[in-house]
C-alpha cells in the first residue's frame, strides 16, 4: 500500500498588500503518495508556487492543514520547519540558486554539511557518485559561472538528491532552459525518481513537460482542478477538449 | 565542524574577492588599523619622550615627600600655578638610609622646587656702579680689588671711558627721542625726561662732572637710568639638591660651560637651555638659531619663522647700541662699513640693520663675522658662568629673603639638550635652597628666641598683628632702649658659624646636607618597570618606621605636565574613537549593501536547511575575514611605517613635544595588540546590522527570481 508524503485538506493561503487581501490559494486539497513523480500545471499566477511553498515548508498556509512527510507543518516552530527541509525535502529551483562563490562539489555538499552527519569521506563518496549520475564528476573542481544552464540544473538535482530526501520540490526546473535541456532534466528527474524511489514535485506550465510526470495536478485561480493524465493535461494546455478532471481525491 | 568552518571561511574569501563593496569595507579597515597604529605609535613615542625627559632630568622613578603636605607634589608647577605646599621632611637623612635597603632603589636624591625673580641690571645702572667704584678707587677708599690696583692715571682713562659709554647711551636715547617724536602728539612727549636728556646730552654737563660727582650720578641714575628699558627680570625656577648626588644619580646630566660645584659646597648651576634661550643677547640667539636650521636645510627664504628671526634682528639692534661706548661704537661703525662696503653710512642703528639682514647666501659668513668681530665687545649673556647671581626669594614664611649664590657653570641632560621641559629647572645647592625657602631649624628657632628675648621684641602672627597694634588691650608696650649689640657674645650656634665663615667656600658636610629640611625626594631604580611594586614597598616601609612621608609616581610628581599627557592620551583616544565610529558606519552601511545583493543566496540557504546560526555564522566569517586580512595588513603596514618614521624637530614647540632634536618613532606591542582588538570590535559591532538583515531573510527569497 501507498504512503502518504504530503497531505493538504482546505489550505487558504492569503496575503496582505496593505489593506487589501489576495487570496492565493483558495481550500486546496491534495493527496500525493511515495515515488509519484507528478507534475503541478497551469498558469502564471495560479497558485502553483504558493502550493509548492507550502509542501516545501517555506511558507505557512493561512487556515487548512498541510502535512509533510507525517507532520502538520502547521504546528512546527521555524526550528523544526528548517530541519524538516534540510532531512525531507530537496529543493530545485527555477534559477538554479547554487552558491556561485563554491565550486559544484561544494555545492553539493553543503546540505550534507549542514546535517553534520558525515564524515568527510563519505561525503565524498555520495557527493562524487551524484556528480556522477548527472554526468558532471569531471567538473566537480569548477565553479556555476563555468557552466551551461543545463549543467547548472544537473547540479541542482545532485544537490536537492544528496540527502536523500523523501520528497524533492521543484519549482519551474526547466523554465530557463532550451527544450532539448529542459527535456534531458526532466528525464534525470525521472530516472532517478525510478531508482531512488524519490517523489518529485515539480510545477510547470509547459506541456511537453507535463508529459513526462505520472500525474498531472492541474490549478488555476488558486484551486485544485483535479488531477488529470499527462495526455489529458497536454490536451487541456493545447486547448483540446478531452476527458473532465478528476477531482483531486486522496490516494 | 572543522569542515563547516572551512567552507565557511572559504565563502567569506570568495565573497571578499568577488564584491567591491567587501574590498571597500576591507580598504577601510586597513586604513583605520594603519592610521591607529602609526598615529598611535607617534603619539606614545611623543608621550614616552617627554615621560623619558621628565623621569631622566627631573622627577626619577618616583618621588616621596611629607604625609602632611596640604597639596600634591607638582615639580612642573600645578594645576593654578605656583608651587603648593608639599610640607617639609626634616628627616631626610633616616629616610635615605631606610629607603636604599629597599631592594629596587638605587638612590634616593633630596630636592626642593623653588622660583624667583632675579633682576638684570640696567645698563646706565651697571655703567654707573662701574663710575662709582672708580670715583671711590680714586679717592682711596675702593675695596674693589681690581680697581684698587689701578694707579690714578689709569682710573682716569678708565674714568673717561666709562663716560664716554654713558653719553654713548644719551645719544642712543636721543635718537630714539627723535624717532618717537615723528609719531607721538606734543602732549604726548614727557617733557621731564626730555628736559633731564637735553642737560645731559650737553658738553658742559660733563665737563663739570667731577665738580659734583654724586650730585650728577643721582642726577643720571633718577632721571637717566628709568628711560633706559633695557632691563630684565629673569624668571628663575630652580631646584635645590644634593648637587653631587643629583648628577651621580641622574646620569644624563653632563656640565656644558663651567664647572660643577666643588662637592659640599654653595653653587648654582644653570641650565644651558635656559641660558642660551633666555639669558643670551637676542640679536647673537637669534643668528644661531638661524646658522643651526640652515645646517638642517631650511631656507630663509622659504621659511616663515626664519624670516621672522632675520626681522626682529634687524629691527631690535637697541641692545647692541646700548652695550658699546663711544670708542667701541666708532670700532664697530668702522667694522661693518669696511664688511658691508658702505663708507658713506656712519650710523651705528642703520648698519647694524643692514648687517642683520640676512639671507640664504650671506648667513655663515655673517654669523662668523658677527663672533669674530662684534662679540668680542659684547657681553652676550646677561648671567655669566663665574657671576654671582643676587636670588631674592619670598620665603614661607612669608618675608622676602636675599641669597648671593655663584653661578658655577651650564648643564644639560645628554639627549635632551634641546628639550625645554629638562631645561626648565636650574640647580642649586640644598643649603642656598633652604636659606631661601626660610625653614628655621630648631637650633636656627632656639637663636631667634634669645634675639627677641634680648631685643625685647615678641612674636606677633599676621592674623593677630592688628589687635595687638592698635588694639584697645593691647600689651604690646615696648620701650626702645639704644644699646650696642655684640654679635659675636649673642649669637651662637648656626648664625655664629655663618657670620664668621665665607659661605661661599664653606664646604659642607654631607650630613649637614643630609640633615636639613628637604621638600620632596627622587627614587632612582635599578628597574624603573618595577616602579608600582617599589613604591608599594616603600609605603610600606614609611609606615612600619613612622618616616612621616608618602610616594607619588613620576606623573603625579610631574604636575600639570602629568595632566597634559592625560590630556593628550584623551584627545588621542576620543580622535581614534571617532575615526573608528565613522569607519563602523560606513562599514555597516557597505555591509548592509553587500547583504542585500546577497538575500536570495541567503535564501537559497535557508531553503535548503540552513538554520539562522549558520547564516549568523557566515556573516561574522566574513567580517572576521575581512578584519584578519586588511585589519591585520594595516597593523603590520602601520608597525612597519612607524618603525621607518623619523621626525626632525622643527621649531621650539616640536623639541618640547619630541623632547630633542628628532622622534624616533617605535610602536609598541601593547599598541599593536589593542589595535587587533579594536579591529575585532568595529568589525563585530559593523556586522550587528548587517547580520540582522541576513538572519531575517526568509527562504521564501529562494524561490523569487530575480530577473
Amino acid at each position: 500500500m501507498s504512503t502518504s508524503i504530503v497531505s493538504i485538506r482546505d489550505v487558504v493561503k492569503e496575503y496582505h498588500l496593505g489593506a487589501t487581501v489576495v487570496p492565493a490559494l483558495r481550500g486546496v486539497s491534495l493527496e500525493v503518495t511515495q515515488g509519484e513523480f507528478i507534475s503541478i500545471a497551469g498558469p502564471s499566477g495560479s497558485g502553483k508556487t504558493t502550493l509548492l511553498n507550502l509542501i516545501g515548508c517555506v511558507d505557512t498556509a493561512t487556515r487548512g492543514v498541510v502535512e509533510v512527510a507525517g507532520k502538520d507543518t502547521g504546528k512546527l516552530t521555524e526550528r523544526a520547519l528548517t530541519d524538516l527541509r534540510l532531512h525531507t525535502i530537496g529543493f530545485i529551483f527555477q534559477s538554479f540558486n547554487l552558491v556561485s562563490v563554491l565550486t559544484l562539489f561544494q555545492n553539493v555538499e553543503l546540505p550534507l554539511l549542514l546535517q553534520g552527519k558525515k564524515t568527510a569521506a563519505e561525503r565524498k563518496q555520495k557527493v562524487m557518485s551524484l556528480l556522477e549520475q548527472v554526468g558532471l564528476a569531471s567538473h566537480a573542481k569548477h565553479r556555476p559561472s563555468e557552466l551551461s544552464g543545463g549543467q547548472r540544473q544537473r547540479v541542482a538535482v545532485a544537490r536537492a538528491l544528496v540527502t536523500d530526501p523523501l520528497l524533492v520540490l521543484a519549482d519551474e526546473p526547466t523554465a530557463n532552459l532550451d527544450s532539448a535541456t529542459g527535456a534531458q532534466i526532466i528525464d534525470l528527474m525521472k530516472a532517478l525518481n525510478q531508482q531512488k524511489g524519490t517523489t518529485f514535485i515539480f510545477s510547470t506550465h509547459d506541456h511537453r513537460v507535463m508529459q513526462h510526470a505520472n500525474a498531472v495536478v492541474r490549478i488555476a485561480d488558486g484551486k485544485v482542478l483535479g488531477r488529470e493524465t499527462p495526455k489529458e493535461a497536454v490536451a487541456h494546455a493545447l486547448g483540446v477538449e478531452a476527458a473532465p478532471a478528476q477531482p483531486s481525491v486522496p490516494a | 565542524m572543522i569542515a563547516r568552518f572551512l567552507i565557511l571561511v572559504q565563502m567569506a574569501l570568495r565573497n571578499l574577492v568577488g564584491s567591491p563593496i567587501n574590498l571597500l569595507v576591507g580598504l577601510l579597515i586597513f586604513g583605520g588599523s594603519f592610521f591607529f597604529v602609526w598615529v598611535g605609535a607617534v603619539a606614545e613615542s611623543v608621550n614616552d619622550g617627554m615621560a623619558k625627559t621628565v623621569v631622566a632630568s627631573m622627577t626619577g622613578d618616583g618621588q616621596l615627600y611629607s604625609k602632611t603636605a596640604k597639596d600634591e607634589l607638582a615639580l612642573l608647577g600645578g594645576g593654578m600655578g605656583g608651587d603648593g605646599d608639599v610640607g617639609v621632611m626634616t628627616n631626610f637623612a633616616t629616610i635615605a638610609s631606610e629607603l636604599e635597603k629597599v631592594p629596587n632603589v638605587r638612590g634616593v636624591v633630596p630636592m626642593g622646587v623653588g622660583s624667583a625673580f632675579v633682576a638684570s641690571g640696567n645698563i646706565v645702572d651697571v655703567t654707573m656702579e662701574r663710575l662709582r667704584g672708580l670715583y671711590r678707587a680714586l679717592d682711596g677708599k675702593s675695596d674693589d680689588p681690581v680697581y684698587s690696583k689701578l694707579s690714578k692715571e689709569e682710573l682716569r682713562v678708565t674714568i673717561d671711558a666709562q663716560k664716554a659709554h654713558l653719553r654713548q647711551i644719551i645719544k642712543v636715547l636721543e635718537s630714539d627721542a627723535s624717532k618717537s617724536k615723528e609719531i607721538l602728539e606734543e602732549k604726548a612727549i614727557d617733557q621731564d625726561a626730555l628736559e633731564a636728556r637735553e642737560k645731559v646730552g650737553r658738553d658742559e654737563f660733563w665737563a663739570r662732572f667731577d665738580d659734583d660727582v654724586l650730585g650728577n650720578l643721582e642726577f643720571l641714575e633718577n632721571r637717566i637710568a628709568p628711560q633706559v628699558s633695557d632691563a630684565q627680570m629673569l624668571f628663575l625656577r630652580y631646584m635645590g639638591t644634593d648637587l653631587a648626588k643629583f648628577q651621580e644619580n641622574f646620569d644624563r646630566m653632563y656640565i656644558v660651560k663651567g664647572t660643577a660645584v666643588p662637592k659640599g659646597q654653595r653653587g648654582y648651576l644653570v641650565t644651558e637651555f635656559m641660558h642660551e634661550e633666555m639669558m643670551k643677547l637676542k640679536n647673537a640667539r637669534r643668528l644661531d638659531k638661524l646658522k643651526i636650521a640652515h645646517e638642517e636645510g631650511r631656507l630663509i627664504a622659504k621659511d616663515d619663522e626664519l624670516k621672522r628671526f632675520v626681522k626682529e634682528n634687524r629691527s631690535q639692534t637697541r641692545d647692541i647700541e646700548l652695550q658699546l661706548d663711544a670708542k667701541q661704537t666708532d670700532e664697530a661703525v668702522a667694522k661693518l662699513e669696511a664688511l658691508l662696503q658702505l663708507p658713506e653710512e656712519k650710523s651705528l642703528p642703520a648698519l647694524l640693520e643692514k648687517f642683520f639682514d640676512t639671507d640664504d647666501q650671506n648667513l655663515e659668513a655673517r654669523h662668523a663675522w658677527f663672533y669674530q668681530e662684534l662679540a668680542p665687545m659684547l657681553e652676550l649673556y646677561k648671567v655669566r658662568v663665574g657671576d654671582m647671581l643676587p636670588i631674592k626669594a619670598f620665603t614661607k614664611a612669608g618675608y622676602m629673603q636675599s641669597v648671593n649664590v655663584k653661578v658655577y657653570g651650564t648643564f644639560a641632560f645628554k639627549g635632551f639638550e634641546k628639550s625645554p621641559m629638562s631645561g626648565s629647572l636650574s640647580l642649586m645647592d640644598m643649603q642656598t635652597f633652604r636659606d631661601l625657602y626660610g625653614y628655621l631649624t630648631q637650633e636656627k628657632l632656639d637663636e631667634l628666641k634669645s634675639i627677641q628675648k634680648l631685643s625685647g621684641s615678641k612674636v606677633v602672627t599676621r592674623e593677630n598683628a592688628e589687635a595687638e597694634l592698635f588694639g584697645d588691650d593691647a600689651t604690646l608696650e615696648i620701650e626702645a632702649t639704644a644699646q650696642a649689640i655684640d654679635t659675636d657674645k649673642q649669637l651662637s650656634g648656626e648664625g655664629r658659624k655663618t657670620k664668621m665663615e665665607d659661605l661661599l667656600t664653606r664646604v659642607y658636610t654631607q650630613q649637614e646636607i643630609d640633615d636639613g629640611v628637604v621638600l620632596n625626594a627622587a627614587i632612582l631604580m635599578k628597574d624603573p618597570s618595577q616602579a608600582p611594586q617599589t613604591l608599594a614597598a616603600i609605603e610600606k616601609v614609611s609606615e612600619q618606621k613612622q618616616l612621616g612621608f608618602k610616594t607619588a609616581t613620576w606623573q603625579q610628581a610631574a604636575g600639570m605636565l602629568g595632566n597634559l599627557i592625560l590630556v593628550f592620551r584623551f584627545v588621542l583616544f576620543g580622535a581614534v574613537s571617532l575615526i573608528f565610529f565613522v569607519a563602523a558606519i560606513i562599514i555597516t552601511s557597505s555591509l548592509v549593501m553587500a547583504m542585500l545583493q546577497r538575500t536570495q543566496m541567503i535564501g537559497t540557504l535557508r531553503a535548503i536547511g540552513a538554520h539562522r546560526a549558520f547564516v549568523l555564522s557566515m556573516v561574522f566569517h566574513e567580517t572576521l575575514v575581512l578584519g584578519a586580512l586588511f585589519g591585520g595588513g594595516g597593523i603590520v603596514a602601520g608597525a612597519l611605517a612607524a618603525s621607518v618614521t623619523r621626525f626632525k624637530a622643527f621649531n621650539d614647540a616640536s623639541h618640547f613635544l619630541f623632547s630633542g632634536p628628532v622622534l624616533e618613532v617605535q610602536s609598541s606591542p601593547g599598541n599593536l595588540v589593542i589595535a587587533g582588538i579594536l579591529v575585532v570590535i568595529v568589525s563585530m559591532l559593523s556586522t550587528l546590522i548587517p547580520a540582522l538583515i541576513a538572519t531575517g531573510v526568509s527562504p521564501l527569497r529562494a524561490m523569487q527570481s530575480d530577473e
